[in-house]
């Protein structure tokens, strides 16, 4: 299920304005990819690259190449939207739909696919899903009620029982933690650990102890000079990143000595 | 705030050097009572081991303060964690000091090193109480080639134990059991002074380079 990305010469734009230059990186199937660095470096750009999101802002656009098993996204003949079926994401703050049910949330992008589905293959689309989110336990009782009725932590684990129902290739997280508590935090984390052994997972995090915690290869993106580009400064398994690093700006940036 | 986190870090790094300086003088100290029989000066090594320990535990307070307050990664977790090594290398280089000292003292009034010893032992202590001169500089300069130059010099120490033991060993020693146990555990004493030396030299190419210096 899982697939590997093969980034290459990413330069991305937004209009005239290049915000990202010059990436290149393998992400490897199966495995959680952390990117970290300063805000505006153009991690979060890179993510939404991924699924085809940055191209949803006007004017924004990429070149270089970007191939998932060897499929490049960015080909002509590719459809956006099945880009986004294949690569899910998670948000910063969580995004449950608010009229929706838990259920309905947990469903939302298979009813999007696929127009009819069976009752008992919903259900346990549901639950195989909310059990992949370790929410299960605590709203099968009250799947009916709704998704905002949920704490933040659960919000957020709802949201990525809905990424993972229409069982996407790759899951993208852009900071799921950073509007949660540290019980939440927790949880969410264990559940990337459980989680990469099914899917390849890209997660931006400000929190550079939980890039350390969770991810098996960190990427570092710096920007050069203020209004340059964002460009990859250090792309190195985690252990190596964060116990001696190749490059001096890496060191200085996780040990908290800027420039 | 992180400023101070790294002003604490070298702060340790002070103290080792001053630890190093300690050690130094209690090698001096006990050889000096080894040599002439002087059971003041041995005395004094002994009870000055104590603030060697005493600094040893203030190292150690601070390096699990950082440890849990600050996350320390990358260079500044591999100062941490090979300081609290480098510390107990150099307390355990006091300790074999006051062994030096406490053979020295075991004899008074006659003097454990036999004449004919004499020559291969001072230059079993000068090379140990060079060494951690040495150390000491390289602590201070976080000097690797140093610390690599130091680690191929051990060599000495171990040619002068190989010799103190022929010495030992040859058919024509006159000084009994008691003597020889002496030599002997001093030659292990001395070389084991050299030993740690060498472990803590490496600590310091590896905070500098992330990297554990080959063994030859």
């Amino acid at each position: 299920m899982a697939k590997s990305i093969e980034i290459s010469d990413l330069d991305i734009y937004y209009g005239d304005f290049l915000a990202v230059q010059g990436v290149n990186m393998s992400i490897k199937a199966r495995s959680v990819t952390a990117f970290i660095g300063p805000s505006g470096c153009g991690k979060s750009t890179v993510l939404r690259s991924l699924n085809r999101m940055h191209e949803v802002i006007p004017g924004a656009r990429v070149e270089g190449k970007i191939a998932i098993a060897g499929q490049s996204l960015y080909d002509s003949a590719v459809d956006p939207v099945s880009v986004r079926r294949m690569i899910g994401m998670v948000f910063q703050r969580p995004n449950p739909f608010p009229t929706m049910s838990i259920y309905e949330n947990v469903l939302a992008g298979n009813r999007l696919n696929s127009k009819k589905m069976k009752k008992s293959e919903a259900d346990d689309i549901v639950e195989r899903s909310l059990k992949g989110a370790n929410l299960w336990n605590e709203v099968k009782d009250r799947l009916t009620k709704p998704g905002m009725g949920l704490s933040g932590g659960q919000q957020q684990r709802l949201c990525i029982a809905r990424a993972i129902a229409v069982e996407p290739q790759v899951l993208l997280m852009d900071e799921p933690c950073s509007a949660l508590d540290p019980i939440s935090t927790s949880a969410i984390e264990d559940l990337i650990h459980e989680l990469k052994s099914d899917y390849t997972i890209v997660i931006v995090t400000h929190n550079m102890q939980q890039a350390a915690r969770v991810s098996d290869e960190t990427g570092f993106f710096n920007l050069k000079a203020a209004g340059q580009p964002g460009h990859l400064v250090e792309f190195n398994s985690t252990q190596k990143m964060f116990a001696n690093p190749d490059n001096e700006a890496t060191e200085a940036y996780i040990s908290g000595r800027f420039g | 705030m992180r400023e101070a986190f790294h002003d604490q870090l070298d702060g340790i790094f002070a103290d080792l050097s001053e630890i190093c300086g300690q050690v130094e003088v209690a090698v001096r100290e006990a050889t000096k009572a080894l040599m002439t029989g002087d059971v003041h000066t041995a005395d004094q090594v002994i009870s000055g081991d104590k603030a060697i320990d005493a600094a040893r535990e203030r190292v150690d307070d601070m390096a699990f303060a950082l440890l849990s307050l600050q996350q320390p990664v990358a260079g500044d977790l591999r100062m941490i964690v090979s300081a609290l090594r480098m510390v107990s290398e150099l307390e355990r280089m006091g300790d074999l000091s006051v062994h030096v000292a406490k053979i020295a003292r075991l004899r008074v009034p006659a003097v454990a090193v036999p004449d004919e010893l004499r020559p291969t032992m001072e230059r079993m202590a000068a090379t140990a109480e060079d060494m951690v001169r040495r150390v000491r500089d390289i602590i201070v300069d976080r000097d690797v080639e140093a610390a690599i130059e130091l680690g191929r010099d051990d060599e000495v120490m171990d040619q002068l134990r190989r010799r103190s033991f022929t010495e030992l060993l040859s058919t024509d020693w006159a000084h009994g059991v008691e003597a020889a146990v002496d030599i002997a555990l001093l030659g292990r004493y001395y070389e084991r002074i050299a030993d740690h030396a060498v472990t803590v030299a490496n600590r310091v190419v590896f905070v500098v380079t992330g990297e554990q210096p080959v063994r030859p």
